[in-house]
């Protein structure tokens, strides 16, 4: 007989084994739904607020490295092309030093706008197409407000600085928390990697990396005069972000950790009671041909089948519960995870018991005093 | 067709209930087990079934020694060749009549729906008169009895081997019961009995006494 064949039936006579014994089986499940809700209405409560504090201090913002040069830096646009290659980094870009530009349809009383150059590989991001080259030198990209200040209300238009340089408006920018500063914002992205530098922006892949990617840029800049250079990050933040994380999924763990003990303990206790009440049906079984480890199948499958339907019982009160308490969901992810490990807690509790079922020799159970 | 060779058991230390014990069980017979209480029947009977172990001696099936195979070759075993009748019929008052008639097939690998056919024609031949969906809780101990019965023969074993199958039963039941083991014996297999019976003795065809 194939393990697949061997496995249907067991299942199919587990399935049939919990509907015979409604009220084992409904004891069994409402353990495991009482430890699922308790999981879900403390720690999935806190996982929740977690999130929320979370998304609220992890934006790019709070992973920005933002390097300042001031006119007699010399730092040099080629530093983009230096620090590509550090591990970590998500995004950087560096912006030149602002001209102010008026709409070239209203002429110099028009109002002003700082216009910046841009030097960066991943255009994309701000909302500028990759291929910006082909649309010629001098065409600059403007976010919402900068357009409304210049008056395009078409979203596309010419500028003119004091200079009489002009530059075509195309399209608008996508404008990352990082680039807050530099509002209203319009950027002439540069094709070739040189000029002065203003700003240096690189946004790190993860707030822990911030402080060693910061390190890293801090030492490739080159600039002529590193005295007028100076780096500003948000480690501070960073940390503080993970010490939260940390206190709360360190608490989140303790909590899981003694609900799932007391309930696995519970569980390892009824059906050890249940097994104890049944001994001359397990040793029938044996007699009739069972082996042991059928037994043992027999008894972890009725645990898991009805561990499961606890633990989508469970799931599904703590979330009314949570919506009704208007409090914060935890993400889908815990609550597959939290009922996953419930149904493997419960089901590795009942072996004990299971094994003892399997032990019980059909000669003693069987016998008529 | 079965032999018990030297048998010896005792449970615990220093007691030996069976000591050398010899017996030949064959094909198309039944035997029946006799001798005072606490003499060791039951156990003997449990030997046979290879439910226990003998501590020396062997028991043999078609000529190999099958009481020294792994606990799971032994229990393989008594769920293809073995059938059991026991004193109280030992049903699983949680289950169906026709889902305790079909309980050992699991055992062989069988999805029980497969064996239905062949247990309701064996409750209608030992005159089950009583619903498939049932439960023991509903029915009197000769109806437990015989659907025992319908169990032990759902799959035409080799050797049939009833503790006191009757001992609780009226003189009806217990004639149905002896009919199915005659029948079953002719059929080609060893039907080996215990008991205290003197008339289940007269209808046994060897009576070893212990």
């Amino acid at each position: 007989m194939s393990l697949a064949r061997q496995l249907k039936l067991l299942v199919i006579e587990a399935l049939a084994s919990s509907r015979a014994q409604p009220v084992a089986s409904l004891v069994a499940t409402l353990i495991v739904a009482g430890m699922c809700a308790a999981v879900f209405l403390t720690t999935g409560r806190t996982v929740g607020a977690e999130q929320a504090v979370l998304s609220r201090i992890d934006d790019e913002g709070t992973r920005a490295i933002v390097v300042r040069a001031d006119a007699g830096a010399g730092l040099d646009a080629s530093v983009v092309t230096r620090i590509q290659n550090i591990e970590g980094i998500e995004w950087a870009g560096a912006f030149g030093f602002p001209r102010d530009v008026t709409n070239s349809a209203i002429g110099p009383g028009g109002e002003k706008v700082a216009l910046r150059p841009l030097w960066t590989s991943a255009p994309a991001e701000l909302g500028i197409p990759a291929t910006f080259a082909t649309f010629g030198a001098n065409t600059a990209w403007a976010s919402t407000d900068a357009l409304a200040t210049l008056g395009m209300r078409q979203g596309a238009g010419g500028v003119q600085a004091q200079d009489g340089l002009g530059y075509g408006v195309l399209g608008a920018l996508r404008i990352p928390s990082f680039l807050a500063d530099m509002t209203p914002t319009l950027l002439a992205p540069e094709a070739t990697f040189s000029g002065r530098v203003a700003t240096l922006i690189v946004v790190a892949r993860d707030p822990s990396l911030v402080g060693p990617v910061g390190k890293a840029v801090g030492g490739l800049l080159d600039a002529e005069d590193s005295s007028k250079v100076t780096i500003t990050t948000s480690e501070a933040l960073a940390q503080l972000r993970e010490a939260i994380r940390g206190q709360l999924g360190s608490y989140g763990r303790q909590l899981v950790i003694l609900i799932f003990g007391v309930s696995a303990a519970l569980v390892a206790a009824v059906q050890y009671g249940l097994v104890s009440m049944r001994r001359k049906d397990f040793g029938r079984r044996r007699a009739l041909g069972a082996t042991r480890s059928l037994i043992v199948g027999l008894v972890l499958f009725q645990v898991a089948i009805v561990s499961a339907i606890g633990s989508a019982a469970g799931a599904l009160v703590a979330t009314v519960a949570l919506l009704l308490s208007k409090d914060p969901l935890p993400p889908w992810e815990f609550f597959v995870g939290v009922d996953l490990l419930a149904v493997a807690v419960a089901t590795l509790a009942a072996l004990w018991p299971a094994v003892f079922a399997s032990r019980r020799d059909p000669a003693r159970e069987l016998r008529v005093p | 067709m079965l032999v018990a060779e030297k048998v010896t058991f005792g449970y615990s230390k220093g007691t030996t209930l069976l000591d050398g014990w010899d017996a030949r069980f064959e094909a198309g017979s039944v035997t029946a087990i006799t001798g005072p209480s606490g003499r060791g029947k039951s156990t003997l009977l449990y030997l046979l079934g290879l439910m226990l172990t003998p501590q020396g001696g062997a028991v043999l099936l078609d000529g190999n020694d099958v009481s020294g195979l792994d606990d799971a070759a032994r229990a393989r075993l008594r769920a293809a060749r073995f059938g059991f009748v026991f004193q109280d019929a030992a049903l699983d008052p949680t289950r169906t009549v026709l889902e305790n008639v079909t309980e050992s097939a699991l055992y062989r690998g069988k999805p029980r729906h497969e064996v239905y056919p062949r247990a309701q024609e064996l409750l209608t031949r030992f005159g089950v008169a009583v619903r498939a969906t049932a439960r023991p809780g509903e029915i009197s101990g000769g109806q437990a009895q015989r659907i025992a019965l319908c169990r032990a023969l759902l799959h035409s074993p080799d050797v049939v081997l009833a503790d006191e199958p009757t001992g609780n039963l009226d003189p009806a039941s217990a004639d149905v019961v002896l009919d199915a083991f005659r029948g079953h014996a002719n059929g080609g297999a060893a039907v080996v009995v215990v008991t205290h019976d003197p008339r289940v003795v007269a209808r046994c065809d060897v009576e070893v006494k212990l």
